[in-house]
């Protein structure tokens, strides 16, 4: 990364935190925003609050999501599993193609509303990305490599932990990556059923007619997706190198 | 020893390996020559078990390999395969530990048989044992192949086209490597490749397969002077076969008493060379040497051709 690409995201972290914790300072900014005396700035919850309980549905829900996909992954790429890795794929396929507003739909007469719906619709959502990469991790790993495993006389968990997951890992942690940002993003839709969250302040706004707070809560949004979507690229990059493939391989 | 009885592979109605049958002596290396689709690999891949045979067994020192639970069995036998399958995301040293680590061998023993392989390879640890497979040439990423095959002195060792990846230079160079190795370790070894040089080059025995069949075993004068089918006729090439077998054999069964002029030959190289040199230097005989360089006796051009002519 330059010099100059390291110094436009230190700006951007700086500005965030700022922000979030203390968005009163920048009510000059949005006031031009406003109209009849409304407020520049955000005034029905704490924005460091409403952040924190964001980033922790969608990294509840990533978890979640990567567990479970992963081990799906895993399990169809097995000998004993094979025969299961179509229905697997439309499960997961149909995950995704479902709106996460009919899963919240849906989800609310039966869980209530809250955090609940919400970690459901972006579990499900984020199923896929990770499922996908997860199978193209493990398919691509060399025949060669397991043959001279197999050969050498590792048993198939050793092959599993020693060698499939380490060679698939980037491939899969791009996976949980593409995933965690597209629902930074989805998250904001649970504040219609009522889960605390950074979709709040965009709603607010919406309700109100408030530029300003819709601005708020989309910039927000936003900058922690660029960050965090930076941030877990240089994670991948530097394991990568640490697991010795090489940049060729990334 | 290791002894091949009946051994059948059938997939379906293929049979890809057709009763074979042949021993190995200790210590000694037996090269499985054949065409592509002949059923070498797959032959070689029962004797680890990574194919299980239809019918017929392998006996290691008299025990049957089936009673042998496959993954001890696999760590009893090195196995080397064209491309090496190193695991790239290991550093050298770690792929050469893979069977040590396996066996539960100590750190200390582990770190002492690395250096004493990478030494033995002429790769130096404090430069090699870091690097990581990619950081290597072919030629490095094939010592390393079979150095990590060795680690744990393995009874046997089994070598799937291991210099099919390599240019012809290198491959040479890899070849008498194996060879000066293995005469060393005494190790015994069956190495399958189609390349009859390499067969003719590396092999104490030669197996010729050819459509699912064991055509003939034997030393590779034998394959040259009585062969079993047109087939192997075919695959040594009638054409050159007196220079082939001058290739087999040594100044020493050529030594003629007498002395001759000149710079002495030794008598361990190969009568090719000793002809090669005559014709070249344009005498007709030259003196011979042993190992601690005092003359023996003179090896002459008529000598050689009539030993060509005789076997």
């Amino acid at each position: 990364m330059s010099r100059r690409a390291v110094m436009i995201r230190l700006t951007a972290l700086i500005m965030l935190l700022a922000f979030i914790s203390a968005p009163n300072l920048f009510a000059p900014v949005f006031e031009p925003l406003t109209t009849n005396n409304a407020p520049a700035i955000y005034n029905q919850g704490n924005l460091l609050f409403l952040t924190m309980a964001h980033l922790g549905t969608v990294f509840s829900a990533a978890l979640a999501s990567t567990l479970v996909a992963v081990l799906l992954g895993v399990l169809v790429t097995r000998p004993s599993g094979v025969e299961f890795l179509p229905l697997s794929r439309s499960l997961v396929s149909i995950g995704q193609t479902f709106p996460p507003v009919a899963v919240l739909a849906i989800a609310v007469p039966l869980v209530g509303f809250g955090e609940k719906p919400t970690l459901i619709a972006l579990f499900l959502y984020g199923l896929l990305p990770i499922f996908e990469n997860t199978l193209t991790g493990l398919t691509q790993v060399s025949p060669l490599t397991l043959d001279a495993a197999k050969g050498m006389g590792m048993g198939p968990t050793r092959r599993l932990y020693e060698v499939e997951l380490p060679l698939a890992l980037p491939v899969i942690l791009a996976g949980i990556r593409l995933s965690v940002v597209i629902n930074l993003g989805t998250a904001t839709i649970g504040s219609t059923v009522a889960a605390k969250g950074l979709g709040e302040v965009i709603i607010a706004g919406l309700q109100s007619n408030n530029t300003a707070f819709i601005l708020q809560g989309g910039l927000v949004v936003a900058l922690l997706a660029v960050l965090i979507h930076d941030g877990l690229m240089m994670f991948e990059r530097l394991l990568v190198r640490r697991l010795g493939l090489g940049p060729a391989a990334a | 020893m290791i002894e091949i009885e009946r051994l059948t592979k059938r997939y379906g109605d293929t049979t890809v390996v057709d009763d074979v049958s042949f021993g190995v002596e200790e210590g000694t290396i037996t090269v499985v020559v054949g065409t592509s689709g002949a059923g070498k690999s797959t032959l070689l891949r029962m004797i680890n078990r990574l194919v299980e045979p239809t019918s017929g067994r392998v006996l290691i020192d008299g025990q049957d390999t089936r009673s042998i639970p496959e993954d001890d069995l696999r760590h009893r036998i090195g196995y080397v395969i064209q491309g090496y399958g190193l695991f790239p995301h290991r550093t050298v040293a770690q792929n050469i530990a893979t069977v040590p680590r396996l066996l539960g061998w100590d750190r200390k023993r582990i770190a002492d048989r690395i250096e004493e392989l990478l030494d033995l390879y002429q790769l130096d640890p404090a430069e090699f044992a870091t690097k990581f497979p990619h950081e290597l040439s072919g030629g490095q990423q094939q010592r390393v192949g079979v150095a990590r095959a060795l680690a744990a002195r393995p009874e046997l060792l089994l070598m799937d086209e291991p210099f099919g990846a390599l240019d012809p230079v290198i491959r040479a160079k890899a070849q008498d490597d194996l060879l000066a190795i293995q005469r060393r370790l005494r190790a015994t070894i069956v190495l399958v490749t189609h390349d009859m040089e390499e067969a003719f080059h590396l092999g104490d025995r030669i197996a010729v397969m050819d459509q699912a069949r064991l055509i003939q075993y034997g030393p590779p004068a034998e394959l040259l002077t009585r062969p079993a089918e047109a087939f192997v006729e075919r695959l040594v090439g009638t054409a050159d076969r007196p220079f082939r077998l001058l290739s087999l054999a040594k100044v020493e069964d050529a030594l003629e008493p007498g002395l001759a002029e000149g710079e002495p030959v030794a008598a361990s190289g190969t009568l090719y060379e000793a002809l090669s040199r005559l014709m070249w230097c344009g005498r007709q005989d030259l003196p011979v040497a042993d190992g601690t360089g005092s003359v023996i006796g003179r090896v002459s051009i008529t000598g050689i051709l009539a030993y060509g002519r005789s076997a």
